[in-house]
């Protein structure tokens, strides 16, 4: 009886191939988890920086502190009122 | 041969029924521990704590927001010079060191130092390279404006369990909605305890809180919050309050009271200190109150403004009693607009008795008083209204002219911005509208609840109430240029069943401008010293910041 010499090369390729692919993916597999810590932790730090510069631009641009500073450099409030009368109808110039 | 084959069948079958049994009380039964007991194998359970939502000016602004800070921990095992390492984070701490060396003397792994340090202590100490000294990130409420409306938004505390909770204002208010949902999550780890997967289970993730937008406009509330303190100050009043009202929604545009707390420090402050007292004192409204019983009466068509009063020319006796005009000044045969001008009482008596008793409560009751007003803020009272069986006619005598009639500020600016708003009354309302996480805002529409008198008789009101503020005792601090309606009050406390008459609370209430306004506000100073009189005080405070709103809405004289 003649062997099938083209099934065992065809099927020892396949197991070849099948095992490079599960020695590549676990491979990949074993560091996904560490490149996701490394996303996760950076996605923190950006939160912990917006967070830290939200807080920083509200304390400079609330009234509080705007008018602090103002006080201090010699500003004052504004009180005056200047109403432009409307020019009265040529009508009444008789 | 048979019984052979039959027995082993029967033992083979009690085999694989005894199997299905156990499967069953693994996979059912025992189900959720196994899993639980797996999952701790592999994984470990941790919390996804929500970021509170921040609470937000009409211009965008976050007057409340979540600032990052630290916790610094210790793990006492890890601490070699207890003494030494106390008395060098003493001083940055601004912590007794006794106490440090206590807590890093203690039996235990991890023991709390100081909760919630900023930035820069948390980099001096981390300087310091302490061996064993640690830190945990902790999000915390964030007041920019610091007390600027402290009392309208509440703060933020902790409930039994220790988590965040809103209490008092909106923050207590919208409590559900600011807090978002804690979720839970399952970290993979591998045989040395380093995360495989970052995340696993996420059926029950966290949602971040949702964001409120309010009517307030921070340039207004900053602007009374100033005035109502310089106010107290320069009134010797015991407190002062005022609020800014827009009469055709309803929007509250401002909410102030001095004295106030941080909400930054809300423990330093005494628990009477964070009420709002604009929606949970009630008080005695006095002259401000006669624009209400006034509209009744002419919404009835029982008197016009030039009818005249047929018991103003002395005091008028009822039931034992005597009523009196505020200057013991009459004024025989006076109309019903130089009523209001001269906030004569006598004439008010007049006009309660021509409404009666009955027709007067039905209008109280239109104009929202003695209920709830339904403002969106934690906290609000409601006096209620005496039942109509212990109304006497002295009674209806004095609440005729706001005495012996409890209100909420709250109450008596959404009676009076009725006058405003066409004789409609609208539901006070401080939230514009509500922004979820995923950026979807949802509008909170203006609400009507009644219309107690006609738009007719709301504009014969106001033209009774310019009249009152153009020729009225209050007609000194007036603005020119510009129709104001409003109404002084002096109202008397009642201290032990009589009035004291050296304390009074001294308020004003007006919209501008008259022919469309843009505005109701309401001020009031409680015991006032530099005097008791509504029109020296709050009227005075009252224009001045009407002044600076007509400038900052750019509205122009009309003369």
């Amino acid at each position: 009886m003649k062997k099938p010499i083209v099934l065992l090369i065809f099927l020892f390729l396949i197991i070849l191939g099948l095992a490079l692919v599960q020695i590549g993916l676990s491979n990949k597999i074993a560091t996904t988890g560490e490149q996701l810590t490394a996303l996760q932790n950076e996605i923190d730090v950006y939160k912990k920086e917006n967070t830290i510069l939200n807080q920083k631009l509200l304390s400079a641009s609330s009234l509080t502190t705007i008018a602090a500073k103002a006080k201090k450099l010699g500003f004052v409030d504004d009180n005056t009122q200047i109403d432009l009368s409307a020019p009265l109808p040529l009508a009444l110039r008789q | 041969m048979t019984w052979r084959y039959r027995v082993t069948l029967f033992f083979f079958v009690i085999l694989f029924f005894l199997i299905l049994a156990r499967l069953f009380y693994w996979q059912t039964v025992r189900a959720q521990e196994l899993a639980a007991l797996g999952q701790a194998q592999y994984g470990s359970e941790i919390t996804l704590n929500p970021q509170r939502g921040q609470i937000m000016t009409s211009d965008g602004f976050a007057v409340a927001a979540n600032k990052l800070s630290y916790r610094v921990f210790a793990n006492p095992k890890e601490v070699k010079d207890v003494q030494n390492e106390a008395n060098t984070l003493s001083p940055v701490l601004k912590e007794d060191s006794a106490t440090i060396s206590a807590l890093l003397s203690l039996n235990k792994y991890w023991v709390s130092l100081a909760p919630s340090v900023d930035q820069n202590t948390k980099n001096k100490i981390s300087s310091l390279h302490l061996p064993g000294v640690g830190f945990e990130d902790e999000y915390n409420r964030f007041y920019p404006e610091a007390s600027m409306a402290a009392n309208l938004l509440g703060f933020v505390g902790k409930d039994e369990n220790g988590n965040d909770k809103g209490y008092f204002g909106l923050e207590g208010y919208y409590d559900r909605q600011l807090r978002g949902k804690t979720g839970i999550a399952v970290e993979i780890h591998d045989a040395l305890g380093q995360p495989i997967l970052a995340k696993m289970n996420d059926t029950t993730q966290e949602v971040d809180g949702r964001n409120l937008i309010l009517h307030i406009d921070r340039t207004v509330q900053y602007l009374l919050d100033e005035e109502i303190k310089n106010g107290v100050q320069k009134y010797g009043a015991k407190s002062g309050e005022a609020a800014i009202m827009d009469p055709k929604t309803g929007a509250i545009l401002a909410m102030s009271q001095y004295p106030s707390f941080d909400p930054r420090d809300y423990q330093k402050y005494s628990e009477s200190s964070y009420l709002n007292t604009f929606i949970t004192d009630t008080y005695e409204p006095g002259s401000t109150f006669k624009p209400l019983i006034m509209s009744a009466a002419l919404n009835e068509g029982l008197l016009q403004p030039d009818t005249k009063c047929t018991i103003c020319s002395g005091p008028v006796p009822i039931g034992g009693y005597e009523i009196h005009t505020w200057n013991d000044q009459y004024f025989p045969n006076t109309t019903m607009t130089d009523v209001i001008v001269h906030s004569d009482n006598t004439g008010m008596v007049f006009v309660g008795q021509k409404l009666g008793q009955d027709r007067m409560m039905d209008y109280l009751q239109k104009f929202g008083i003695g209920d709830l007003t339904g403002i969106d803020l934690q906290g609000e009272e409601a006096p209620g209204l005496r039942p109509k069986d212990q109304w006497y006619p002295i009674d209806v005598a004095t609440a005729s002219f706001g005495q012996g009639i409890d209100v909420t500020p709250i109450e008596l600016l959404d009676a009076f911005s009725v006058i405003a708003n066409g004789g409609k009354r609208m539901e006070p309302h401080v939230v514009a509208a509500v922004q979820t996480p995923d950026g979807q805002t949802i509008q909170i529409p203006p609400k009507e609840i009644d219309q107690p008198v006609s738009a007719t008789t709301a504009q014969v009101m106001t033209q009774i109430l310019v009249d009152a503020v153009n020729k009225g005792e209050a007609s000194f601090a007036r603005l020119k240029g510009y129709d104001i309606a409003g109404k002084t009050g002096t109202a008397s406390i009642p201290i032990a069943g009589h009035y004291d008459p050296t304390q009074t609370i001294a308020s004003f209430i007006g919209f501008a401008p008259a022919e469309d306004p843009k505005f109701v506000m309401l001020v009031i100073f409680n015991r006032p010293t530099a005097s008791i009189w509504g029109a020296e005080t709050a009227a005075p405070v009252f224009f001045d910041v009407a002044k600076k709103l007509l400038m900052y809405y750019g509205i122009p004289p009309n003369q």
